[in-house]
């Protein structure tokens, strides 16, 4: 069987492999560029004691690469699009299976072997792209310290290899469901954008409880770290939420929860009427955010809900295939 | 003499349509069997049931002895051909024969080779390249590669021209020869299922109408001829397979051997087309002897169970 599925697929396993090549190739050469930058900056400003703010006077790298990095979030599906959905599916559409079916080999026996090493080079696939990201990324998570957030947290570290087992799985499936290669394509990609979005907007947040901390809007307060800021809110004297700006606001309350003192601040510096300075006291600012020490459970805890979803998505697989008539 | 394939009741349900029904089929060992139906009469449903392809909804077999399953050994004695040559495109005979080996516990690459080669037909050459005629053989020879000991062919010569068709047979006779090997394989060419088939299963809408030896069927079977008039007579001992009456005489193709008392009836020998043709030919109201109720036929046609060809009232 492993002689078949190899056979199968040497050609996108080529493909697979020129492709990986080329962003080791291209991640390397920048990567070590941009260490060699931010060291550089390091010592320059460690000199000049300006550290404080170097986020925001060093930008490491070039935006074309830093665009493509972005854009292995994508990454995981090719896996379940190339690979997944026309595994079962362009067989049962051209009727290969009843071939392969009829050699001396079940339908378990076959649909486990071909499954299990096209997972295995999905987890290699989404592996290696992520350890290559997250190594490149080491520099610029130092400088920005935001790999905690949507859109870094999903390509570095382990969570890449579970998308790709989901994808798999998920093409698996819908081809397996469908019977035919295209409608299969077009379930995955959408099934994948759809549950990976679902996930980062309403579940992930809540992985474990996050972190308030309730300060006067007047101190400026950001989470230590690489923290994960979920949310900023304005809470006013009586407890009660203050509604988002949507015109002149200060310090992010609009000026209408303020006394008039506030409406005209003096001219030139910026400098606060101390009645409106009062004023202004009696608000308080609430962030929530995950800390920075949670990154690894919460890329634990991801993982393991894409792990899940693949292992139910194949068991449907497995189900259909081996029940139906071929 | 072992049985190869027994069935009782067997029957397959797709949806709402009846893709086969309450089939009994009984093959011996070391027959080539023909099978033989209108078109949608249920012969690719009973082999791919028979293949383990396919779960019937109804009724039991025993295959090889034991149920069609999912196991290695059983699909190792059973080698299946569908109808539309199923082959990977981008794959070359070599690989097909790869695969073969690898799947395989007993497998023969060396006659493939030789059979291809002698067919000029490339080892090396995509198989979606290849002319439908070539596909087949190539499927045929991986088929027989297996070294199945039940074969079992969806119209595997439809593809082929009159030779490679004749060498074909040939070829399967000559394997079933070697002991061993029982075939069916259903077409739609009497004349040359007629040259190496010894026996005859016969499906009709759905139903099995004849299922035996090709000899002892035509033996059961024969024509009478004789004059317009009733034949209440005839049919107290032998069932009318077909009535064909012209103003002057009717022609009778019956089932029932016994010999003809009155002196007005001749008969005849009947041949394999000719049977098969008459119960081909009949309405679906499955085998008139058992008198099975009609399925979608008006009154009038349900209550007589003849069928009548060439009128001229």
């Amino acid at each position: 069987m492993t002689w078949l599925v190899w056979r199968q697929h040497r050609a996108q396993f080529c493909v697979g492999a020129a492709l990986l090549a080329a962003l080791a190739v291209l991640l390397l050469i920048t990567g070590l560029q941009m260490a060699s930058q931010y060291h550089s900056a390091v010592a320059a400003c460690t000199a000049t004691h300006t550290c404080a703010n170097l986020s925001s006077s060093v930008f490491l790298g070039s935006h074309a690469v830093g665009f493509l990095v972005i854009m292995t979030l994508g990454a995981p599906v090719l896996a379940g699009l190339f690979w997944g959905a026309p595994l079962v599916a362009a067989e049962l559409e051209t009727g290969t299976n009843q071939f392969a079916w009829m050699q001396s080999v079940t339908r378990k026996r076959w649909l486990a072997v071909k499954a299990g090493w096209l997972l295995l080079a999905a987890a290699v696939w989404g592996g290696v792209i992520s350890a290559l990201v997250t190594w490149w990324s080491g520099p610029d998570n130092a400088l920005q310290l935001d790999q905690f957030k949507p859109g870094r947290f999903d390509i570095m570290g382990i969570v890449p290899v579970a998308y790709a087992l989901f994808a798999m799985a998920l093409g698996i499936c819908a081809g397996a469901l469908l019977r035919r290669t295209l409608p299969a394509l077009a379930v995955t990609l959408a099934g994948f954008i759809a549950v990976r979005a679902a996930v980062t907007l309403w579940l992930r947040p809540h992985y474990i409880s996050a972190v308030t901390v309730t300060h006067s809007v007047l101190n400026g307060y950001t989470p230590p770290g690489s923290a994960w800021q979920l949310g900023q809110d304005v809470v006013g004297p009586h407890g009660n939420l203050v509604a988002a700006p949507n015109g002149a606001a200060l310090y992010n309350i609009p000026l209408g929860y303020l006394p008039a003192s506030c409406a005209s601040p003096a001219r030139g510096a910026v400098r606060i009427a101390p009645s409106c300075r009062a004023a202004l006291a009696s608000f308080r600012s609430v962030v929530t955010y995950q800390p920075g020490g949670r990154y690894w459970a919460f890329q634990g805890i991801e993982t393991g809900i894409f792990v899940l979803l693949a292992a139910g998505l194949l068991a449907v697989a497995a189900v259909v295939l081996l029940r139906r008539d071929a | 003499m072992t049985t190869v394939i027994q069935t009782c009741g067997l029957s397959k349900q797709y949806r709402r349509v009846s893709a086969l029904s309450d089939c009994a089929v009984t093959l011996p060992e070391g027959r080539i069997s023909a099978l033989i139906g209108p078109n949608g009469a249920g012969k690719t449903t009973l082999l791919r049931l028979l293949a383990g392809l396919a779960k019937p909804t109804a009724g039991e077999m025993t295959v090889l002895g034991g149920v069609p399953r999912q196991d290695p050994a059983f699909l190792a004695e059973v080698g299946f051909l569908a109808q539309e040559i199923p082959l990977y495109r981008r794959f070359t005979a070599d690989d097909h024969i790869g695969i073969g080996a690898h799947l395989n516990p007993r497998w023969d690459a060396a006659y493939v080779r030789d059979r291809l080669r002698s067919l000029n037909i490339p080892l090396d050459r995509a198989a979606g390249s290849l002319s439908g005629g070539q596909r087949a053989q190539l499927a045929l020879a991986l088929t027989l590669a297996k070294k199945p000991r039940l074969l079992l062919l969806d119209e595997p010569v439809a593809a082929l021209d009159p030779l490679a068709r004749r060498h074909f047979l040939a070829t399967l006779a000559e394997a079933v020869a070697c002991g061993g090997l029982t075939v069916i394989l259903s077409s739609h060419l009497l004349a040359d299922l007629e040259r190496v088939a010894d026996h005859l299963i016969l499906l009709a809408t759905a139903r099995v109408q004849l299922c035996g030896d090709i000899d002892a069927l035509l033996a059961e079977h024969q024509i009478l001829v004789g004059p317009r008039k009733a034949t209440t007579a005839i049919e107290k001992t032998r069932t009318v397979v077909q009535a064909v009456r012209t103003a002057r005489q009717t022609t009778l193709l019956v089932r029932g051997n016994a010999p003809v008392v009155d002196p007005d009836w001749e008969s005849a020998e009947v041949g394999l087309e000719e049977m098969v043709l008459a119960y081909m030919s009949q309405p679906s109201t499955g085998q008139p002897s058992t008198g099975q109720p009609s399925t979608g036929q008006d009154g009038a046609s349900a209550i007589s169970h003849l069928t009548t060809v060439g009128e001229d009232q």
